[in-house]
């Protein structure tokens, strides 16, 4: 059975900008999974076919984590007026030039799992517009709408073998 | 009075980025150069009315590269709001949770931002002058370098139970004992990793030693320098008074953290959101100076750590004595560091008091209002948190001046010294662009507190003719 990994990456306080923390507990009430709290990031309780975790920001050991499943999808924040509100895209291995930045991008992630560990899982990224990205925990009434959206999206990307309660 | 809403858009809120516009004379030849910082971030006056104590929290988010850093700055100067001094087991706490900052931090800079230019050159081509040049090379080398981070990360996460955001540095302390498991775990990995990183220096190392023309001219200029030492002169990360030296190596000031305002004053430029700080008494251009590794090393006279304090001496001797110029030695001086982290990791874990249970001192009555400063050096620069009250303890006045603040002067200058050397007509190159980046690099600046899939932090460089026009623009 493929196992999929589902990381959410984003600053909770800065409202919008951690939908993906929202997504994932979403994401774990359907699948009857308990809830991250804001201070958790799930990695310490993996196991499941499906398997979610919430982080501020990607980096490279995340691979040794990555690289035990077969399928990766990444749930993050967008800016921009030109793209859906609800934007799904494939990911795949590609060097992204990094100026200045610590940070890691998912494509970047998944070219160093396939250079350093041989391993190519399918990948996407679940972006989720934000409008709001001033300093709380709660999200605009326009990027809330779409979290659920969000993960019948996940849950289809997964495939149809998943239990989930709320498509009974 | 009628308020006014100053709407910033989420675009600029967000996306940090660098952005640099060089402005030609008459003559078509480099007349001034300016580092833009577009950021807004204004958290100083989004924490005004919150309870002091929760700037350990509030104030790490401002960024997921140090937060390590803002949080025991802002528990030093919760220390001073409440005005209670920590046992000493939780200063060697606080100091270990800051060594594994310094080495994911300093680690990663290396293998990730700083070697492929060392190793494959400011000309090679961006698409393979980065961290895939350098697996290419040597796949097993970019493995430890993983494992480096990893082992940084994982001291974070025993301490602060998370590895980005950390919840242990709290007024008076920390708020829970090392256990016996974590100090031998983290001692088993000890060698392992002194290994990589002495690997690390001798790549830094022997590249500037190949290099030593173009390390001493590029992006090379004189300034003050800035740090934290000890008593004795020593370098220091976690505590200790400001030393300042200028471009000569003579000393400028030593002061304790609590009086900076007498010695630091911010300059404002209407072009950019990051402030321009300056020594008060040498006054604006003539005090600004650079922190960071390079200023660290600069006014440091030795380091308590044997291995480091070897590389010290050598480092001394690039420029007789004087203070290191060149912004390309902020690579090696950072190694250095990352060499110290590891062995100062060690030294805490064998220091007795550290598997202490006295790990909190409480305020026996906190006269409110009060107000408290914080100073720790951050992996990019000294770093200050300093908070007021009122006579609830909500805050009152925060003042941040973050690393990469400090700095600003230096990217800057060093921006400007690399498009006077590579520009000339009216297009830009990618010659020019690749030694714009690496100079900037050099800092390791950071300029963003949030992240997005979609959407890059580019480098974006416009020349902008006599006459105001737009001539070239450039970006990665």
């Amino acid at each position: 059975m493929p196992r999929t990994l589902v990381i959410g990456f984003g600053n909770i306080d800065r409202a919008d900008d951690g939908v993906a923390y929202f997504v994932v507990n979403a994401l774990r009430r359907r699948l009857g999974q308990g809830i991250l709290h804001e201070d958790e990031t799930g990695l310490e309780e993996l196991g499941a076919q499906i398997d979610s975790i919430f982080l501020v920001q990607l980096a490279p050991e995340l691979m040794d984590v990555m690289a035990v499943y077969d399928e990766i999808i990444f749930v993050d924040a967008h800016v921009y007026e030109n793209v859906a509100t609800l934007h799904c895209a494939p990911v795949f291995p590609e060097f992204t030039p990094a100026t200045f930045t610590h940070h890691l991008t998912p494509e970047m992630l998944f070219a160093l799992l396939k250079s350093l560990h041989h391993r190519e899982p399918a990948g996407h990224i679940v972006s989720i517009r934000g409008y709001d990205f001033d300093f709380h925990r709660s999200l605009s009434a326009d990027t809330e709408a779409v979290v659920e959206k969000a993960v019948d999206h996940i849950l289809q990307l997964h495939g149809p073998s998943v239990m989930d309660p709320a498509l009974d | 009075m009628e308020a006014r809403k100053i709407t910033i858009e989420p675009i600029t809120r967000i996306e940090g980025h660098g952005r640099i516009t060089i402005h030609l004379n008459e003559e078509g030849k480099v007349d001034q150069s300016f580092f833009h910082v577009d950021e807004f971030r204004g958290l100083e006056k989004f924490t005004e009315g919150r309870p002091y104590f929760e700037m350990t929290q509030i104030t790490q988010r401002i960024c997921g590269i140090c937060p390590v850093s803002h949080h025991l700055a802002a528990a030093k100067a919760c220390d001073g709001v409440a005005r209670v001094d920590p046992p000493r087991p939780a200063k060697l706490l606080r100091e270990l949770l800051h060594m594994g900052q310094y080495v994911q931090s300093h680690g990663m800079h290396f293998f990730h931002l700083a070697a492929p230019d060392l190793v494959l050159g400011f000309d090679a081509d961006p698409a393979i002058r980065n961290v895939f040049g350098i697996i290419g090379a040597n796949p097993e080398l970019a493995l430890k370098a993983v494992n480096l981070r990893r082992f940084g990360q994982q001291i974070i996460q025993r301490l602060g139970g998370k590895r980005v955001h950390p919840n242990f540095a709290v007024p008076g302390g920390v708020n829970a004992p090392l256990s016996p498991k974590d100090r031998d775990e983290i001692l088993a990995e000890f060698d392992t990793m002194v290994g990589i990183a002495k690997v690390a220096v001798s790549i830094g190392k022997d590249w500037l030693g190949s290099n030593k023309e173009l390390a001493s001219v590029f992006a090379s200029f004189p300034s003050n320098y800035m740090g934290l030492v000890d008593m004795e002169g020593g370098l220091q990360l976690y505590d200790g008074e400001i030393r300042v030296k200028d471009a000569d190596g003579n000393f400028v000031a030593q002061f304790k953290t609590d009086h900076y305002l007498s010695y630091i004053a911010e300059h404002v430029e209407s072009w950019s959101f990051l402030k321009y700080p300056y020594l008060r008494k040498l006054g604006w251009p003539d005090g600004t100076y650079r922190v960071g590794p390079l200023g660290r090393l600069n006014v440091a006279d030795k380091i308590g750590t044997p291995l480091a304090n070897e590389e010290l001496k050598l480092f001394k001797q690039i420029n007789g004595g004087k203070p290191v110029e060149g912004s390309l030695y902020y690579h090696y001086a950072r190694l250095i560091e990352l060499v110290y982290a590891l062995e100062r990791i060690a030294q805490l874990l064998d220091d007795p008091d550290i598997m202490s249970n006295d790990i909190r001192a409480y305020a026996t009555h906190t006269q409110l209002p009060s107000q408290g400063v914080g100073v720790v050096e951050a992996p990019r620069g000294t770093l200050f948190h300093d908070y007021g009250t009122d006579e609830n303890g909500q805050l009152t006045r925060v003042n941040l001046i973050v690393a990469t603040g400090n700095n600003n002067w230096a990217m800057q200058t060093a921006s400007g010294l690399v498009a006077k050397a590579f520009v000339d007509g009216t297009k830009l190159t990618e010659g020019m662009l690749n030694r714009v980046e690496a100079a900037i690099r050099c800092y390791d600046p950071c300029l963003s507190c949030a992240t997005h899939a979609i959407g890059k932090m580019p480098l974006e460089v416009t020349l902008i003719g006599a006459n105001g026009t737009v001539l070239d623009r450039i970006s990665r």
